[in-house]
Parts: C-alpha cells; sequence; structure tokens
C-alpha cells in the first residue's frame, strides 16, 4: 500500500470520529466524554491533513500553501513550477489513489 | 456556505465493470428514498425549525447526505467507466445508456426522474422530524434490498457503511423529536405549531 492511500485511510478514519461525534454532540452537547473524543479526533485530523497537505495535495482550499504542498510531486501537471495546487492529486470518485 | 473536502467520506475501489449493479444502485443517488432526497429534505427543513439545535442538527446531517451522495456517485462511475458497447446493452441500463451514456443522472431503478416530491418540508416540527426518521429507515431497507442481492465485496462495503449511517442518523432524530417536544405544550405537543403560531412558543 502506498503512502498515499495509508495516509488517506487514516484521515478517513479519524475524519470519520470527527463526524460521528458531531451528530452526537449536535443532541448531547454537555457530555464531557464525548468532548474531549471530539477535541482529539478533531486535533489529530488536523494533523494528518497537514501531513498529507504537504506530502502530497491539499484536501481543502484552506490548505493550498503553493511554496509547501505536494514535496513528492505526485500527480501534478507542473512538477517544478510554483503553481495553484489546488488540481494536483487524483479525482475523488476515480478509484482510490488514482489507479 | 460549504467547502469541499476532496475525498470520499469512506473509501470506494471497485475494479469490475457492471452496468446491471450501477442501474439498481442509482436509486441511491436519485429515488425516493436516495441520498439527493435526504439531502435536500433536511437542508430545506431547517430553516423554519424552531429549536436552535434540530436546525444545526438538519444542517449537519444533510451536509453528511451529500457526501453520501458523491460515495454513491463514485459507485456508480466506478461500475460504468470501463464499459464496452455489448456492455451498454445490459438489460436495465441500456434505456439509461441511451440519455445519459455514462454520466451521472438522479433517477430511480426504474426510471423516474429525480423528483422534489420524494421529500417533504412542510413547516411542522413534529410532521418533518418524523418524516426524517420515516425517510432513514425506508433509506436503511432500501440498502438492504441492494446488499441482498449484490455479491461484489468491493461494491458491499460502502454499501455496508451507508446503511450504518441510516440508523445513526434516525437515532439522532429521534432525540431531537424529544428536544422539540420539550418545548411544546406538555399537555399536547399538536395544541399550536411551533413553526407558525409564535405566539405559543415557549422558544
Amino acid at each position: 500500500m502506498s503512502d498515499r492511500i495509508q495516509l488517506l485511510e487514516e484521515i478517513q478514519q479519524v475524519g470519520f470520529q470527527v463526524d460521528d461525534l458531531t451528530l452526537y454532540l449536535d443532541t448531547h452537547p454537555l457530555d464531557k466524554d464525548a468532548l474531549d473524543a471530539f477535541t482529539q479526533a478533531k486535533n489529530e485530523r488536523y494533523q494528518l491533513m497537514q501531513n498529507y497537505a504537504r506530502e502530497f495535495e491539499p484536501l481543502n482550499i484552506y490548505l493550498v500553501c503553493p511554496d509547501t504542498n505536494n514535496e513528492t510531486g505526485s500527480y501534478c501537471k507542473y512538477p517544478g513550477q510554483k503553481h495553484f495546487t489546488w488540481s494536483d492529486g487524483p479525482l475523488p470518485w476515480d478509484n482510490q489513489g488514482g489507479v | 456556505m460549504w467547502t469541499y473536502e476532496k475525498r470520499l467520506q469512506y473509501p470506494v475501489n471497485i475494479k469490475k465493470t457492471c452496468p446491471k449493479t450501477a442501474s439498481l444502485i442509482i436509486s441511491q443517488f436519485g429515488g425516493p428514498d436516495g441520498e439527493m432526497a435526504a439531502s435536500m429534505r433536511y437542508l430545506s427543513q431547517r430553516y423554519t425549525m424552531p429549536c436552535k439545535e434540530v436546525a444545526g442538527l438538519l444542517t449537519d446531517i444533510g451536509t453528511e447526505e451529500l457526501g453520501h451522495l458523491e460515495i454513491i456517485c463514485a459507485i456508480i462511475f466506478q461500475l460504468t467507466k470501463n464499459m464496452k458497447p455489448e456492455d451498454a446493452k445490459t438489460a436495465g441500463f441500456d434505456a439509461y445508456y441511451i440519455d445519459h451514456t455514462t454520466a451521472l443522472w438522479p433517477t430511480a431503478a426504474a426510471g423516474v426522474p429525480f423528483n422534489a416530491c420524494e421529500f417533504q418540508s412542510k413547516g411542522d416540527a413534529v410532521t418533518d422530524l418524523f418524516e426524517d426518521l420515516a425517510a432513514e429507515q425506508k433509506a436503511r431497507t432500501a440498502y438492504e434490498n441492494l446488499i441482498r442481492i449484490i455479491d461484489e465485496p468491493d461494491v458491499l462495503e460502502p454499501l455496508k457503511f451507508l446503511r450504518e449511517r441510516e440508523i445513526v442518523h434516525f437515532q439522532r432524530f429521534g432525540e431531537a423529536l424529544e428536544k422539540t417536544k420539550l418545548k411544546l405544550e406538555e399537555k399536547n405537543f399538536y395544541y399550536f405549531n411551533p413553526e407558525f403560531d409564535k405566539q405559543f412558543s415557549k422558544v
């Protein structure tokens, strides 16, 4: 399994924790354990998203940093050139990893 | 407003072309209990919800449903992207192919195009939350009908994930209904409509 797919799976897993805890907290806003779990998952997700953007493409528009994104030059149409990295990477609906 | 995240909520990686399966799963895109109807239902109902937390829940579930719509579309896309002309003749997919080739277009499995009448936005909190509870159960049944007749593990895994989400959403809507009742007249939940008869509301 490539680093890209492994890192994406980690983001999917911790991202899902955030999604599910969001709905739970919408109806249980005072649950301390859930609040702690939410904060931990949210922070972990943010860290992984930043790691992914540095190594590969940014997964949301706010992580676009033309100077630091996509160190591996993966799925990149303009290798070595400063460019808008939002268009780097495979499309989400392509088979995982764009294969 | 919304911000796009360039990934699927759950991975889809289907290697085997199967237009027949695509023609059935498409119901969860544009069918009566599909993800498009789900998302539009919750995102339409939220504006007049008297209870702020419930409006927030409708926003969050409506947003997740957009992610589910994307998963369903990814499944259909991957099942059909390598189709050959002889595959296009597959019974059940052939008529769709004539009008849409392999593009995504919201329709029910039986060929009825997506229609806003698939969902309700009635303007009464009790009525709308019961609609939402029923909608999640109908979507669960539709996923179970698909899971029962599909054998391919690559297709089944994301469908099983989506089925589980229907159950979680049902649970959350049940809690939202209980929260809403606390703001209604306790001796008669139907004494007033909290989305219209605002002078009676305890909010």
